[in-house]
């Protein structure tokens, strides 16, 4: 019954955006390939944070290591869209590796210390790396090369044709956490968060299992700049800021911590609420705040959280 | 003589000037169901601790199957086969009776690191998560949430988890505490069973002193830290210096 309606849930959305993609304006194209980047951003984030219960403050650094891999792959190697978003979500995983190794020995306060310290550090060297990052200016001009294969090849270089690129990317996503989630991997995941003490007391070395989430979910950060840079053709250190990271988060948490959709509803109430206020005042930050604050106090596990209490309450009534 | 299972050698620990254990010898023998008790803040919990590394001894050495275990994780002695519950029920409060059960399972099957199959598809995790929680008799709530079990049966559900472990020495501490008596008997009858069969040494805390002589074979007294009784039930009730700190007037027929 449940499984029923998550499938026709899924059925429906892509649906509605493979209608978006046929008969949408340019505008409207560009707005929903946002929305799906920042999901990806947002999906991948929310392993670590509402599934592991870790909050790191520097996943923009492997946003940002992805559209810097990407652009660099682009530039130097081959334009095959396929093999620069390998070698940015590749880029993007090795760094999680690193920098998580150092990170998951400790927890709460001290994890999201270390994890925005690391993502200074990877702003202050795309800043400064002149000769590779380009500095302040960031990478530009990076061109989207069709997709080859073999004896035929699909153009993505208009956004029409981009657009279902990312909505691919996108759906495998989707697909691929969906069943991190049902996995015994994403159990684990779930004691770790609840009880770290009884999963070691399991015969689960935490560290380890903490590691591999930090690593699965930079790498999603990884893929998600990937794609932000090929709709954008280009890149700057601004990428990797702490103001960056802290977008999945609210995203996360406006959608709902403890929910699959949560963090893909947190990306459209983001990216449609930040363009409608911009509309009317420069000081979006100001409304979004305080929109964010009634989010965060009236519905009590996001949004979808809050609505899936609500209709459990209506359906349970006689 | 049944095989030594777990050998301690001159165990210490204390916390500031309160010392929870003092030169600590013992083993404990395969197949023999040892209890061990001692008044409050005797050192009970601590030493389970200590054996199962939850906190580090001062000195001293630990030795599981005739190996040096003192300085190993946690997960490792679990994995080797050392396992323990908890005295305060310590489960997956916002997680499914079938998946608190399942964490374990999954480890002991290793499992644990599959992460594109479903879990509750696989039917061998799904047979044995499901006869662990019938063992302890909660089966028909396993689509629960733990945190939403009555006190006993989060007991219960404590013991079920380090059971799922697959353990050959497990340490319970007081697992029948805060229990009803129908959930005792099932504790004790489930004890006695593994016992029996040979699975699994059990080591239990207990406070409760009809539990502790009509189900162990040995009984350990803790007293400050330093074992002042060991022997069979009869010997350590028989102990004057046992009777005169610890049982006093409970054993006095
Ligand atoms: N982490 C700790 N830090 C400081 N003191 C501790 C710690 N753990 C235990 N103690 C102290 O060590 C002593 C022994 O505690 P322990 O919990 O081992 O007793 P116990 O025999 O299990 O008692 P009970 O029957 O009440 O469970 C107590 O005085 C306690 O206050
Ligand atoms: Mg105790």
């Amino acid at each position: 019954m449940n499984r029923y309606r998550t499938y026709i849930a899924a059925v429906l959305v892509l649906c509605v955006l493979v209608g978006i993609g046929l008969f949408s304006s340019r505008f409207v194209l560009y707005l929903t390939m946002r929305v799906m980047i920042l999901s990806i951003f947002a999906m991948g984030y929310n392993i670590l944070f509402g599934r592991t219960g870790l909050l790191s403050f520097g996943h923009a650094a492997f946003y940002a290591v992805g559209a810097y891999g990407t652009a660099l792959c682009s530039m130097h190697l081959h334009t095959h869209p396929l093999l620069v978003i390998l070698a940015g979500a590749a880029a993007a995983a090795l760094f999680a590796v690193i920098i998580g190794f150092f990170c998951v020995r400790h927890t709460e306060i001290y994890f999201a210390m270390l994890t925005l310290a690391f993502g200074m550090l990877v702003f202050s060297l795309m800043w400064n790396w002149r000769t590779v990052t380009g500095g302040d200016d960031g990478l530009s001009g990076i061109v989207r090369g069709s997709i080859s294969l073999g004896f035929f090849a699909i153009p993505i270089m208009k956004d029409s044709q981009y657009y279902f690129f990312v909505l691919f990317c996108f759906a495998v996503s989707v697909l691929l956490i969906h069943r991190i989630y049902q996995s015994p991997f994403g159990l684990i995941l779930a004691g770790i968060r609840e009880n770290h003490i009884r999963t070691e007391f399991a015969g689960l070395g935490v560290k380890r299992y903490r590691l591999a989430a930090f690593v699965v979910s930079g790498t999603f950060a990884g893929l998600a700049g990937s794609l932000g840079l090929l709709l954008e053709s280009n890149v700057t250190p601004f990428a990797a800021h702490w103001s960056h990271s802290a977008e999945p988060v609210l995203v996360s948490l406006m959608g709902g911590l403890e929910t699959f959709s949560g963090p893909i509803v947190g990306s459209v109430l983001f990216v449609v609420l930040r363009e409608l206020i911009e509309r009317f005042t420069h000081n979006w930050m100001l409304w979004f705040g305080l929109i964010l604050l009634a989010i965060i106090m009236g519905f009590r596990g996001g949004v979808v959280g809050a609505t899936s209490v609500l209709l459990k309450r209506f359906s349970e009534r006689p | 003589m049944n095989p030594t299972l777990l050998e301690v050698r001159d165990l210490n620990k204390a916390f500031g000037t309160v010392v929870t254990a003092r030169n600590l010898n013992f083993s404990l023998q395969s197949g023999v169901i040892t209890s061990i008790i001692g008044p409050n803040g005797a050192g009970k919990s601590t030493l389970i601790n200590i054996l199962t590394g939850l906190i580090a001894p001062d000195s001293g050495e630990i030795l599981f199957h005739g190996r040096d275990i003192t300085r190993e994780p946690i997960a490792r002695r679990v994995r080797w086969g050392l396992c323990r519950s908890f005295q305060v029920a310590n489960v997956f409060g916002h997680l499914s009776l079938f998946e608190n059960i399942a964490i374990p399972v999954l480890a002991v099957t290793r499992k644990a690191t599959s992460f594109l199959r479903s879990t509750v598809r696989d039917k061998d995790v799904r047979r044995e998560v499901e006869s662990v929680l019938n063992r302890i008799g909660l089966l028909k709530q396993s689509h629960v949430r733990a945190g939403a079990l009555s006190h006993g049966d989060q007991r219960l559900l404590e013991v079920g988890i380090a059971l799922a472990a697959k353990p050959s020495m497990l340490f319970l501490d007081e697992p029948t505490a805060g229990m009803n008596p129908v959930e005792r008997t099932r504790i004790l009858q489930n004890i006695r069973e593994l016992s029996d069969g040979g699975e699994v040494t059990f080591a239990i805390v207990e406070h409760d002193m009809d539990v502790v002589f009509s189900l162990s074979e040995r009984v350990i007294v803790l007293h400050r830290g330093q074992i002042i009784g060991d022997g069979t039930p009869e010997q350590v009730k028989a102990s004057p210096q046992v009777r005169e700190v610890y049982l006093g007037e409970e054993v006095a027929e």
